[in-house]
């Protein structure tokens, strides 16, 4: 199994887009968050929730997760790649476990600095615009309980949609279906359960959609009032998951390389 | 002896190389491939079923206030001289003035008298609306919905002149007060004045209004209309402080050409609406004044020797509607739109990926005719798919809102053939076309499936996304400069300058007017275009 790990993390290190990829994610997802808690003002939007605000980039960040977990095995049927693969490694549940680690492990650690560095961004930005001790906003700050659980939870849910990512890739074997039925599932899922106008439709969709439930991780205000609780939320694409990497897993296993 | 053998000529080989050919040439390769057209009819199936499918779960209107996205109590919108739905509620000093006259005042700007009712503690100070109006009208009668012109001081727009709902001209800045406000009736003409010190006077505008009885009521009035603070959230969480405000203002030297009989005050109001507006979305923080007694501010007058102090709360404006439901419904459109991104991008990607294009481009070495070809390939596809989908969509989803009850006079139902119609069909086949086409362009850049459908999911979906759970701020900046822009065109409300509507994405509103919006998507594939056909030139294959 670790050797396994080894030639799986050897293939994703030396990948030329890897690194670009990777860092671009990085980039895009701060960014977003620095533009988020740059634009946000108080005696407008004092209803914001300031943890969940200065996570906005999690939302573009999943993007690049999604692309890198799909490029760990996508491309290698389009090359013919998966052969080699699973010639040097005949275990199935073997490949896909390393490279379920290998993603776990880059989507964890960059998952780490988006999430560090979001919030260090909307520590600083924020108080200036007016969320400020004198309107009752603490600065955002880890030793704060809800604050920990959103900043945690948003490295989990990255760490599971890569996940998801690479489960639905290994059952469709194609970059471009995998990634518009992923990306579809992440981007345009979620619009419906905003958008609807009923709102038992509305209330299905941000309950048991990957996205929507598991962002809940990230509210820290109205916990009442959400549609599902963070925890639970999480949970709820833990179990889409489990679904797309068992899905992804009989179908390797069952098919033909 | 000579030869009798002739190079052999394919018939019709003038022109082998010209544009119809290669045309022809790419339009074979699309059709050839069973995975694609497959593909094309599953966009249209998606483009024209989801649509259906969001209006089979909607309910009727007041079924859909319950999901936060109630912005009307059906008895609330008055019916305006042209049939429209109107907001007309106000507090009016009036008497009856017969046959032509004028009416004269020395108006103070509108403030602020009560706090927002929901604003955080700390920010609970009147707060003075910018479209808060004290100045004098002409009123057809004091029914809501009755034709009027008016001028008047605002919160923060200046001195206007507004009459029969839908029409603004702008006065003077406003920054000079007490100012002189005027109104004149000559017939069915009505002008308006202003002056700084009551003797020179300056026309803002006239007004006609067509149909204006004999004895009209005329007196001065002040608005204040709703306030409406959104802050949107993904995964539910949706905060939203809104209801309504009061503002007040002081009128002296009051005259009215025709007679000083006795000053009413009247709260003006369609039948149904209680003591003050209550027009206001049903969210968490709801409230209904003059039911639970809560409100903080009270319409009225009083009167002191020639010193009239007038409360107001509401507002005289053509009624928007928050949601749009057509709209809403073609959020379904998005699913047809991804399924077309994966084809365009595939058009060129499996090219490369299979060594096609060496082929290709050795058939037609030139190549940005190449690209020309597959762009009118993919865009005609695209519109075609993208047509039949919307035109059974749009069709299916009107019937099926009016059947629900969202009718007229608050929601327009459309026909297919309307110019409005007509424009949310084309504009979204329109936007699938386009899409096809950056799809292609994005491709052809990256040469990688992956990467370019991420590209295109990234500027023309995600900004939707982004649009509705981000901060209303961020969230317009998203939708003006992202090809998204263009969903614009499945707008069918006008917009008004002189209401302040939220424009919330996630109720189908976007920040540009529909064809500038359709205009930044078409400079984003220009450039997609130009940048691949550069890269081609550029790049060995």
């Amino acid at each position: 199994m670790s050797r396994a790990v080894r030639a799986e993390w050897t293939k994703l290190r030396t990948m030329p887009g890897t690194a670009w990829l990777v860092f671009a994610g990085i980039v895009a997802a701060i960014g977003a968050s620095w533009l988020a808690s740059a634009i946000v003002k108080c005696p407008s939007s004092c209803g914001t929730d300031t943890t969940k605000l200065s996570l906005t980039g999690i939302l573009i960040g999943q993007a690049a997760v999604a692309i890198l977990a799909i490029g760990v095995i996508a491309p290698e049927y389009g090359t013919g790649m998966i052969k080699t693969t699973l010639t040097a490694v005949p275990r199935r549940s073997v490949v896909l476990a390393a490279k379920a680690a290998v993603i776990t492990g880059v989507v964890a650690a960059a998952g780490v600095v988006e999430v560090l560095g979001s919030l260090l961004i909307g520590r600083l930005l924020q108080p200036g615009n007016g969320f400020s001790a004198a309107r009752g906003f603490a600065a955002l700050s880890l030793t704060h309980g809800p604050t920990l659980r959103a900043a945690a939870g948003s490295v989990l849910y990255l760490a599971l949609i890569g996940l998801l990512s690479l489960g639905a890739a290994t059952a469709l074997r194609d970059s471009a279906a995998a990634l518009t039925v992923v990306l579809g599932l992440l981007y345009v899922v979620p619009v419906l359960g905003v958008v609807l106008l009923s709102h038992r439709w509305q209330a299905r969709i941000d309950r048991w959609t990957p996205a929507s439930a598991g962002l809940a991780i990230q509210a820290t205000r109205h916990l009442a009032r959400l549609p599902i609780e963070p925890w639970p939320g999480l949970g709820v694409l833990a179990a889409w998951t489990a679904g797309a990497l068992l899905a992804g897993y009989l179908l390797l296993r069952l098919r033909d390389a | 002896m000579t030869s009798t053998l002739t190079p052999y000529r394919p018939a019709g080989s003038p022109g082998r190389d010209g544009f119809a050919q290669i045309l022809h040439a790419e339009w074979t390769k699309f059709r050839t491939i069973n995975g694609w057209l497959i593909a094309v009819v599953a966009a249209a199936a998606l483009t024209a079923l989801l649509p259906i499918a969001i209006a089979g779960t909607a309910g009727n209107p007041v079924e859909s206030c319950h999901a936060g996205n109630c912005q009307v109590e059906g008895s609330v919108v008055a019916t305006g001289p042209g049939g429209e739905a109107v907001v007309d509620q106000f507090y009016f000093v009036h008497q009856a003035m017969e046959g032509n006259g004028s009416i004269t005042a020395l108006v103070t700007a509108p403030h602020g008298v009560a706090p927002k009712p929901h604003a955080p503690l700390d920010l609970r100070l009147p707060a003075t609306q910018p479209w808060a109006k004290a100045g004098v009208m002409i009123k057809e009668s004091t029914k809501a919905g009755s034709a009027y012109a008016a001028v008047a001081l605002t919160g923060g727009h200046g001195v206007r002149m507004q009459y029969d709902y839908t029409h603004d001209i702008a006065g003077s800045d406003g920054k000079t007060t007490p100012l002189w406000l005027r109104l004149t009736r000559r017939g069915n003409v009505i002008t308006g004045y202003e002056s700084a010190g009551g003797t020179h006077w300056s026309a803002i505008g006239t007004a006609v209004l067509p149909k204006l009885t004999t004895v009209v009521q005329a007196g001065l009035f002040v608005a204040s209309p709703d306030y409406t603070e959104l802050a949107s959230g993904f995964g539910g969480g949706d905060d939203s402080n809104n209801g309504p405000t009061w503002s007040a203002s002081s009128f002296t030297h009051v005259a009215l050409t025709t007679g000083a009989a006795k000053w009413t005050g009247t709260a003006v109001a369609p039948p149904g609406a209680t003591q003050q507006n209550i027009i206001f979305p049903i969210g968490p923080h709801q409230q209904k004044c003059g039911v639970t007694g809560t409100c903080p501010g009270k319409q009225g007058f009083s009167q002191a020797g020639g010193t009239f102090r007038v409360t107001g709360s509401g507002d005289i404006a053509p009624f928007t509607p928050i949601v749009d439901p057509l709209q809403v419904c073609l959020f379904g459109v998005l699913f047809g739109l991804i399924a077309l991104i994966a084809i365009g991008v595939v058009y060129i990607t499996a090219e490369y990926r299979r060594g096609m294009i060496r082929t290709t481009l050795t058939a037609s070495p030139r190549r940005g005719r190449i690209l020309a070809a597959k762009a009118i390939v993919i865009g005609t596809v695209g519109f075609a798919a993208g047509l039949i989908g919307t035109v059974i969509a749009f069709i299916v989803v009107e019937r099926k809102l009016n059947k629900l009850g969202w009718m007229p006079p608050v929601w327009h139902i459309l026909s297919a053939t309307s110019s409005i119609g007509l424009q949310v069909i084309i504009g979204t086949a329109a936007i699938v076309a386009l899409t096809g086409v950056l799809a292609l362009a994005a491709g052809v850049i990256t040469r990688r499936s992956a990467g370019a459908v991420a590209a295109v999911i990234g500027l023309v979906i995600v900004p939707l996304v982004l649009g509705i759970v981000l901060p209303l701020a961020p969230a317009r900046l998203v939708l003006m400069i992202t090809p998204a822009a263009a969903f614009s065109v499945q707008q069918i409300y006008p917009r008004y300058s002189q209401v302040s509507t939220t424009c919330a994405p996630y109720h189908g509103c976007f920040p540009l007017a529909p064809w500038t919006g359709f205009a930044v998507m078409c400079a984003w594939v220009a450039a997609a275009l130009i940048a691949a056909a550069w890269l081609l030139r550029r790049r060995d294959a």
